[in-house]
């Protein structure tokens, strides 16, 4: 408790040392926040984009359909998996679908375009398709009078083929039989723009893409929405061990490209926190330094006095960790109304930047407690580091020699 | 002058070897094609995903020109393929179009089997492409096709093996550049077709693909038949409803 109250006073015999010390210790710590806090909340909102948009949160496919896709690796029984999925209470939807590689044409030419049959009522819950309709309507579940069924097409594959709402488009792929696939759809709507990375895919309603595939009954890929994102992996491992003879992938393996590249973007960003770190405790170590050369002669007195080592070095220690916390204090104050602000409101973006075929206008933060927590982790980690050579030096003086210093 | 005349000596007798290998070929590859002929085929595709059978009706005339069409099953009813000389077309009806087989899609699958474009439509002559050399055992003839320097092919080698007494086809063993065989192609239960005994049931089995195979099975096979004439090979014909 004394030294407590020696640390204290300590702190406030040499205000404006300290004042300038304690802002320079702020203005670290709400740099380091808003930094974390900027970085996870773009990156939670791509995140967020993707898996809303197509990827979902947890996806299940058979083998390693995920890494080599073929027609054949297929889930047979849709149905045991639903009821499934179904039951699990942190499942908020989840759709099935199937892909494959086709080329299309129209009078007017051909291109070669990337297939999804889609459930239509279930990826409605499940996926953002049905915002990304540009022009024309949701497609039907069922054929039409002359026995056709309905497609969306992407952008870029309306621009190329010249093909328009009402029109009909022609698909030719490999069934899952060998056969070749050839049927007519009729185009009911179109989907993104023309930069959007849907523009080569052409949607079709899961019957109708089962049917023209030859692989009724059969999907390629469950798709699933949790209600909260961070339960994927936990959920996936859930699900895994019930389905034994599927694979199923949280959205880290799902899009594991995206989550290595964010992985090493935020390693990078820690080293650069680590740096800024290092640059304001170097100032910190001075101050305190100065201060401890200062008082030489007071520590020369406490060691006469019979004062332990340890104890000058604790009390050393404690004065930095004091600054701290109150540096801490005042950088939450401003720090709190800040993230608040940037996570809610967030800056407007001067160009809005396309997500996944939707616009993204404006950046916001991540307002966490993660965010505040690992930079106040790391100041106090520092501070006792930074604190450790001052307060030897201190320790270590001679009574004699450093009481008759000035 | 010795060396020449010695060498003048054996080229009358390779002359005579060659043109007996390129005429058994030329013979194997005109069995089942006669002036024309119309053939009705059963073919089983197996693989470890999926095995589904087709019934198809073929015509042709010489080696030039060939038309197949797709009888079963329903959902592929009435898909066809015509080859003339060179080029290949096939017809969807469902889509009601025509599609032509680019020179790249030769060697890649018919219809989903293990028979290349090329295999069905012999857009390669064997004896032109590739040197024949001729040996035999007792009961067949063994012709050993390499291909020529100028030749296109993915084969590094084809074994021909021909029944001596019947003069049929027994097996073909297709090898890659390596030496290495890739697949091999067996013919099989003998029967006779308005006089000509021939093999009924051809297998085409690749050895790079583990579980997969192709059965052709003759159903039916006429020679000369009456209602095969110019007007089958036509793109006209290619689109007709039947």
């Amino acid at each position: 408790m004394l030294l407590i109250k020696l640390a204290f006073r300590n702190i406030f015999r040499q205000r404006r040392r300290s004042l300038l010390t304690a802002l320079s210790l702020t203005g670290g710590y709400v740099l380091s926040v808003f930094s974390i806090s900027m970085q996870d909340g773009s990156y939670a909102n791509a995140i967020a984009f993707f898996t809303e948009d197509h990827s979902g949160h947890v996806q299940i496919h058979k083998d390693d359909y995920l890494d080599r896709a073929k027609i054949h690796k297929t889930i047979d029984n849709p149905n045991a998996i639903a009821t499934i999925l179904d039951k699990h209470p942190s499942i908020a939807s989840y759709t099935t679908r199937v892909f494959a590689p086709a080329l299309s044409y129209s009078d007017d030419g051909n291109t070669p375009v990337q297939l999804i049959g889609v459930d239509v009522l279930r990826e409605k819950q499940t996926s953002r398709l049905y915002q990304k309709i540009t022009d024309g309507n949701y497609f039907a579940d069922s054929p039409n009078d002359d026995g056709y069924f309905s497609a969306m097409i992407g952008a870029g594959v309306a621009n190329s083929l010249e093909v328009g709402l009402g029109d009909e488009l022609i698909l030719i792929s490999q069934g899952a039989d060998g056969s070749i696939a050839n049927d007519i759809f009729i185009v009911s709507a179109i989907v993104g723009e023309n930069n959007s990375p849907d523009k080569n895919t052409v949607f079709l309603p899961l019957s109708g893409a089962q049917s023209f595939l030859t692989m009724y009954g059969k999907v390629h890929q469950f798709s699933i929405l949790l209600t909260d994102i961070s339960d994927a992996r936990e959920v996936a491992t859930e699900l895994q061990s019930s389905i034994p003879s599927l694979s199923v992938a949280p959205w880290q393996v799902v899009e594991s490209s995206f989550y290595k590249t964010m992985q090493a973007d935020r390693e990078g960003n820690l080293v650069m926190l680590v740096i800024i770190g290092i640059i304001v405790f170097i100032g910190v170590l001075n101050t305190v330094l100065m201060s401890v050369l200062e008082r030489s002669r007071e520590f020369g007195v406490l060691k006469a006095m019979g004062s332990r080592p340890s104890k000058i070095v604790s009390m050393i220690t404690l004065e930095v960790t004091m600054l701290s916390a109150m540096s801490i204090v005042l950088g939450l104050a401003l720090a709190i109304p800040l993230t608040y602000w940037f996570s809610t409101a967030g800056i407007e973006l001067p160009e809005p930047v396309d997500v996944g075929g939707i616009k993204m206008s404006r950046m916001t933060g991540l307002l966490t407690p993660t965010v505040f927590i690992i930079p106040m982790i790391g100041i106090f980690f520092a501070a006792i580091v930074v604190s450790i050579f001052p307060g030897l030096r201190a320790a270590n003086v001679t009574p004699t020699a450093a009481m008759r210093s000035h | 002058m010795k060396f020449v005349s010695f060498l003048l000596l054996f080229v009358p007798l390779m002359a005579v070897a060659d043109r007996d290998a390129k005429s058994l070929i030329d013979e194997m590859e005109a069995l089942y094609r006669g002036e024309s002929s119309k053939a009705t085929l059963t073919m089983k595709v197996e693989t470890p995903q999926y095995s589904r059978t087709m019934q198809m009706e073929s015509s042709s005339v010489g080696q030039q020109d060939a038309f197949i069409r797709i009888l079963s099953p329903k959902k592929d009813r009435g898909i066809s393929t015509l080859k003339l000389d060179k080029e290949m077309w096939n017809f969807f009806p469902k889509i009601n179009k025509v599609i032509k087989v680019p020179p790249s899609m030769m060697m890649g699958s018919w219809m989903g089997s293990d028979f290349t474009n090329d295999d069905l439509v012999k857009q390669t002559t064997l004896t032109q492409e590739y040197d024949l050399q001729l040996t035999e055992t007792l009961t067949e003839y063994n012709i050993t096709l390499l291909p020529r320097e100028q030749t296109v092919t993915v084969w590094g080698r084809i074994d021909y093996i021909v029944n001596k007494e019947h003069l049929v086809p027994v097996n073909q063993n297709f090898y890659d550049d390596e030496g290495i065989m890739i697949r091999k192609m067996v013919f099989s239960e003998l029967k006779d077709f308005g006089g000509r005994i021939m093999p009924s049931v051809m297998e085409m089995i690749p050895l790079n693909k583990e579980g997969h195979r192709t059965v052709i099975i003759y159903d039916n096979l006429e020679f000369d038949p009456p209602d095969v004439d110019e007007s089958t090979f036509t793109l006209r014909h290619l689109k007709s409803r039947f």
